[in-house]
This record gives structure tokens, sequence and C-alpha cells, in this order.
């Protein structure tokens, strides 16, 4: 008697598993997480009970979290909508620099600006730069056809370079005694707080941003073509649609976001251009737009769950846990959510296979 | 003159990890998967490629471990990708960050320190005694003088070889090829871990040969140069090592021009090997995109014999 295994094709996966998916591959990745520290010898349940802590388990963790959810949320937002046009921004981290880059540009060289237009024109300008960045990659991608994988990456380590470039040279800080620092920034371009609390308002533009994202995608005439020419390019070619015009405009208001995003942990956060202004952003942003299976508002609470992870890893620091845990845990969740999706798409059929000629048969031959 | 030479020698020590790191991919998109890990995998390779020179005070050791870093992630790209068929590029990017995230958790608290053993030159007699080119060629470790025969014998394999015929087969026509009885499957899971092999091992080349010390995040993207090198290196071995000799020459003159001290900020000098990059594949994309000169007809599509 044999067996044979294969993978068949589903036709349709019932919804609760699509919604299971997601909610088991966090647990799984949460777990696979633990077995990590555990390897490393730490307790993995006392971990989590300091990553609790230390994120939503505190209000002084809940304002932390949601101050590292805005650039996590924006940059989600970045990949998820050059998905929509069919193409993948890994070049979130050079379109954040160079926002944030820009941004300190305009706060160092236009300080004397009355402080209510300082501030948008940083931001503008950050919005401006990251969508620049962008458009470098989108151009050949929509006129050569050239992977815009590789040159959005390319674009992150040239925006590093050049951040460095100005902070330990023209705009270095005389009193940083050598570290990387610019100048400081004025004080009318420190963005306000949310009353009440240490939070910044970043969060609730980036809020914006994404339901305005959404609509502009979802909503909207020009966001059904760009989605036609990003799902079915053939049709999008019948229907007279110009891809590459839209792949370049989307994918530099991908970097638009992404340059937001930087400009406000600029005016929010440091308020002055540092080396690990980005503590890789850009990249947790691609596996943000993974988790959240590019659905816009999706991003928003996939970037909470990554920010909470995040905050709560500073707290196991002085636990002995190395920081670099929440990025770990990150990408083990989206290992999961492959396998997972896998999973739904597929189904194990084990199936009694008859050899051709039954040995009774052959005999009698 | 001196300069140009030490550029040339300096550019064939750069050049030698990431013609390793392309060849290795280079294997696996010719069986058909595409591994956007590279990076992820050199990580690994060079943080226990260090570690474990540093704990056994042997090179060929942590070399050794190194290489089995980088297979055992390509490993999981090879289960989710060919088993699973996961999207080649998703799964890629996030072994990227995987790698780049498990090899800053591993490195912490060795940053700064020194691997204490390492691979030294090995002076060819005779033959380094040429005038000039004598000591730019004849005076390197042994991962470089091995790295043309490595390109060689892929080529053979590839080409010379019923295994390669398969390999290639399962690249191009993996539906045709499994017909007649190719193992497509075992062929993309060896030819995937293989290659995370190769990566592993360039990492370990910068971390205990090159630099001599673990920094996190310390290929800074030669992995995706090693990819890149592939296109443009029309997917044949010898072209993507005279590539890679070509870019490590382009990076090794970015620390020459330093070291003379020409007025130019260093942050700005080190920009050149990724510009230098993206002009070449503007370039050779213009001119290789109609053709598709040597790309793996089913690069990127997880095969499925349910579906042929």
């Amino acid at each position: 008697m044999a067996f044979s295994i294969r993978l068949e094709r589903r036709l349709n996966a019932p919804m609760a598993m699509r919604i299971a998916v997601p909610v088991a591959a966090v647990a799984g990745g949460l777990l696979a997480g633990g077995v990590v520290m555990a390897l490393g010898g730490h307790d993995p349940i006392d971990a989590y009970g300091s990553i609790w802590e230390g994120s939503l388990g505190s209000s002084d963790g809940f304002q932390s979290t949601l101050i590292k959810a805005c650039p996590l949320v924006l940059t989600g937002l970045a990949v998820a909508t050059a998905l929509r046009v069919g193409l993948w921004n890994i070049g979130g981290e050079g379109q954040l620099i160079v926002g944030a880059t820009a941004a300190t540009g305009v706060g160092l060289y236009a300080a004397s600006l009355p402080g209510p237009l300082l501030l948008p024109a940083m931001i503008l300008s950050g919005c401006a730069a990251g969508a620049v960045w962008a458009a470098i990659a989108a151009v050949p991608r929509a006129l050569i056809g050239l992977n815009e994988i590789i040159v959005t990456l390319f674009m992150n380590y040239i925006a590093i370079l050049l951040m460095d470039h100005l902070i330990f040279g023209p705009w270095g800080d005389p009193k940083a005694f050598g570290f990387a620092y610019s100048r400081p920034l004025p004080d009318a371009a420190v963005l306000p707080l949310l009353p009440g609390t240490y939070v910044h308002v970043g969060i609730v533009i980036a809020l914006l941003v994404a339901v305005t994202a959404w609509w502009l995608m979802e909503r909207t005439p020009w966001g059904f073509s760009v989605r036609v020419s990003g799902g079915n390019p053939r049709t999008a070619e019948y229907l007279g649609l110009r891809i590459s015009r839209r792949m370049i405009i989307v994918l530099a208001l991908s970097g638009a976001i992404a340059g937001l995003a930087g400009a406000i942990e600029l005016t929010g956060v440091t308020n002055r251009l540092q080396d690990g202004i980005s503590v890789n952003y850009g990249y947790s942003g691609v596996l943000i737009a993974f988790l959240a299976r590019g659905r816009l508002l999706g991003v928003v609470l996939a970037a909470f769950l990554f920010a909470t992870l995040v905050v709560g890893s500073y707290a196991l620091q002085t636990t002995g846990v190395a920081q670099p845990i929440a990025t770990i845990i990150q990408a083990l969740i989206i290992v999961f959510l492959l396998a997972g999706d896998a999973a739904l798409a597929f189904r194990l059929r084990i199936t009694r296979t008859r050899p051709l000629l039954e040995p009774a048969q052959a005999g009698a031959g | 003159m001196s300069f140009w030479l030490n550029s040339l020698s300096v550019g064939i020590v750069l050049g030698t990890p990431l013609a390793y790191a392309a060849l290795g991919e280079l294997i696996a998109e010719r069986a058909g998967v595409m591994n956007l890990g590279v990076e992820g995998m050199m990580l690994m390779g060079a943080v226990v490629g260090f570690i474990v020179t540093l704990g056994t005070h042997n090179a060929v050791a942590g070399f050794a471990a190194a290489i089995a870093a980088g297979a055992a992630l390509a490993s999981v790209h090879a289960v989710m990708t060919v088993g699973l068929r996961v999207n080649q590029i998703v799964m890629g990017l996030t072994l990227t960050i995987l790698g780049a995230g498990l090899s800053a958790y591993i490195g912490t608290g060795y940053a700064g320190r020194r691997p204490g053993a390492g691979v030294s030159a090995i002076a060819i007699p005779v033959l380094s005694q040429i005038p000039l080119l004598g000591s730019v060629l004849f005076n390197h470790d042994v991962f470089v003088y091995a790295v043309p025969f490595v390109a060689l014998g892929i080529w053979l394999l590839l080409y010379r070889s019923r295994f390669g015929l398969w390999l290639r087969a399962a690249g191009e026509q993996p539906g045709a090829a499994d017909a007649s009885g190719v193992p497509v499957f075992l062929i993309r899971y060896l030819a995937v871990i293989a290659g995370g092999g190769f990566a592993g091992l360039a990492g370990a080349y910068f971390s205990v040969v090159y630099t001599q010390t673990w920094a996190e995040g310390m290929t800074s993207g030669r992995g995706w140069i090693a990819i890149a090198l592939v296109i443009f290196g029309t997917w044949d071995p010898i072209v993507v090592l005279l590539g890679a000799l070509l870019f490590g020459f382009v990076d090794g003159l970015n620390f020459q021009l330093q070291s003379v001290g020409v007025p130019v900020s260093t942050h700005l000098l080190a920009m050149m090997p990724y510009v230098f990059t993206l002009i070449v594949l503007v370039f050779a994309w213009t001119r290789l995109r109609h053709r598709r000169v040597g790309m793996p007809e089913a690069l990127g599509v997880p095969y499925e014999r349910e579906a042929r």
C-alpha cells in the first residue's frame, strides 16, 4: 500500500481562517521570539512581562508607544501605498532620512521665518525630499522597467551617507565633541504636544494621512485606476491608462509619506539631525505592510503592534536582553504569517495510491 | 603609480566576498529561486564566523560555522518558497531583516573586539616577485586565490555536467524538467541552501579577514550589490566574477582616496560604490532588458506540480 502526499490549491479559504492566520502568526512570532530569548539564557515570560510593563502596561509606556507608532504608521503606509501600483518601496529608511535632512536644512537656514511658517515649511520640505528620493527609483522603473527594489534600497545607503556628511561636516554641532549631531534647531521648530501628555501631535497627523491615503486609493476614480494599473497592467493598457505616469506619481507620494515621517521625528522627537534618527523604521514599515496585507487601515493596527514591541524592548534592555529582539520578533511574525497564508492557499491531501498493476493481475498476465 | 597598484590590490580583496555572495545567488537564481535575503545571510555569516573564530582561535572553524549559518538561514527561504510556494520577494526581504536582527542580537557585546585568529596572506613564490603586478596579484589569502577556480567550477557545473543541465532546466522550464524526471524540488532546495553557504562565507570574509571586527550591519548593502551583480553579470559566473572585481576596485578606490587625503568628505567618497552600481545598473538594463540575456525564464515563479 502506498501513500502520496500532495499540496492542493484551495479554491476559497473560509473567512474565519483568513482572520485567524494573522492572529496565529503574531502568537507564533512571539512564541518563537521567546525561544530565541530562552536560547540566550533569558526567561521569556519575565521578558514579555517587561515588554508589557514598558509599553502598554503603564501610562509612560503607552505614551512612548504612541510616539513610536507615528513613524511606523507612516513608513508602513509608504510601503502599502506603493504596493497599490504594484511597486515595492524598500527605500522608506532613506526617504525618511532625507526628509529629516531637508527639514533640518530649512530649520537651520530659514530660522528667521516667523514661527507659524517655519514648522510647515520644514515639514513640507521633508515631504518633497522624500518624494524626490523615491522618484529617483520610480523614473527608471517606469521608463525602462529597472527593478525598483534594488534602486530604492541603494538610495537608503546614499541617504545615510549624505546625512552623515552634513552632521559631521557643515551642519555639525561644534559643542557635540565629535558626536554625530547637527546644531540644535530653533524653538519654533518643535511640534506641539497633545494636551496633558508628552506625546507630540505627529500621531494625529499620521492617522490623518492614513485615512486620506485610504480615501484616495479606495474611494476615488484615480485611486481605482492606480489599483488597476498595479493589479492588472494588461487591462490598464487596454483601458488606455498611462501606467508609467501612475507609477511615478504613486511612488513619489509614497516617498513623501516616508519623508513626512522623517520631518516629524525631527521636529517632534530629536530636535536636531542625528545618526540613528531612524531606528530601522523604513524596514519595519515593509514588515508592517506585509502584516497588514497591504491594507492601508490595517497598517495602523500593525504599526501599533510593532511600536509596542519596540518600546517594550527598550524596557527589556535593562534586564540584559539586547534590543534587536524586537526586530527578530517582527520578522518571525511575518515568517509565520507567510506560512499561514500558504496553509490557507493549499491543503495537504494524503491519498492512498494503488499501484498501476495489482500484484495478482501482474502475476496472471 | 603605487596609488593605483594599492587600489587594485584592495579592490581584489574587496571584490572577493562580493564574488562569493554573487556566485551563490547566481546558483539559486539559475535554479529559478530569487533570494533577496543575501544581506541577512551575509550578516549572519559575519557574526557567527567572527564569534566562532574568537572562541576557537581557528579561522577554519569560523568559516565552517559561517557557511553553516548562511545555509541554515537559506534553508528557511527554501522551505518557505520551494516547499510552501510563498512569494519569493516578500520572503527574501523578511529574511534580510531577520538576519540583520538576529546578527545584531547575537553580536551584542562583540563590537570592537578582535577575532584573535585570521587567514594570512600567502605570497606565491616566484610569481609574487614579478615587478609591480606580482604583489598585487600573488600576495593574498587563500579565498582570493580560490575565487576564479570557484567561478570556473560553477561554470563547468552549469554547462558541462548533467546536474548543471538539470539545475538550469529547473530554472527555465520546471514543468518540462519535472515531466522528464528531473527532481525539480530537490534541485531548488540544494541550490538555495548552497547559495546561502556562499553568502555566509562572504560575510565571514568581511568580519574575520577584511575588517577583523564585528559591527552591527557591517556589510552595509554589499549583499544587495551582489544581487545587482548577478543581473548585470547576465547570470554568467565568469562575467559575475569580473563584475565583482570591478566593484571591489571602485569600493577600494574610496578607501585609497581617503588615505591619500583627497579633500572630499569621507562620507561622500563612501557613496561611490552605490552610485556606481546604480549607474551601471541603469545602463546595463537599458541594453539587456529586451533580450533578457541569461535571465532564467522561471525566475521568481514557485513551481507547482499540480498547476502544470
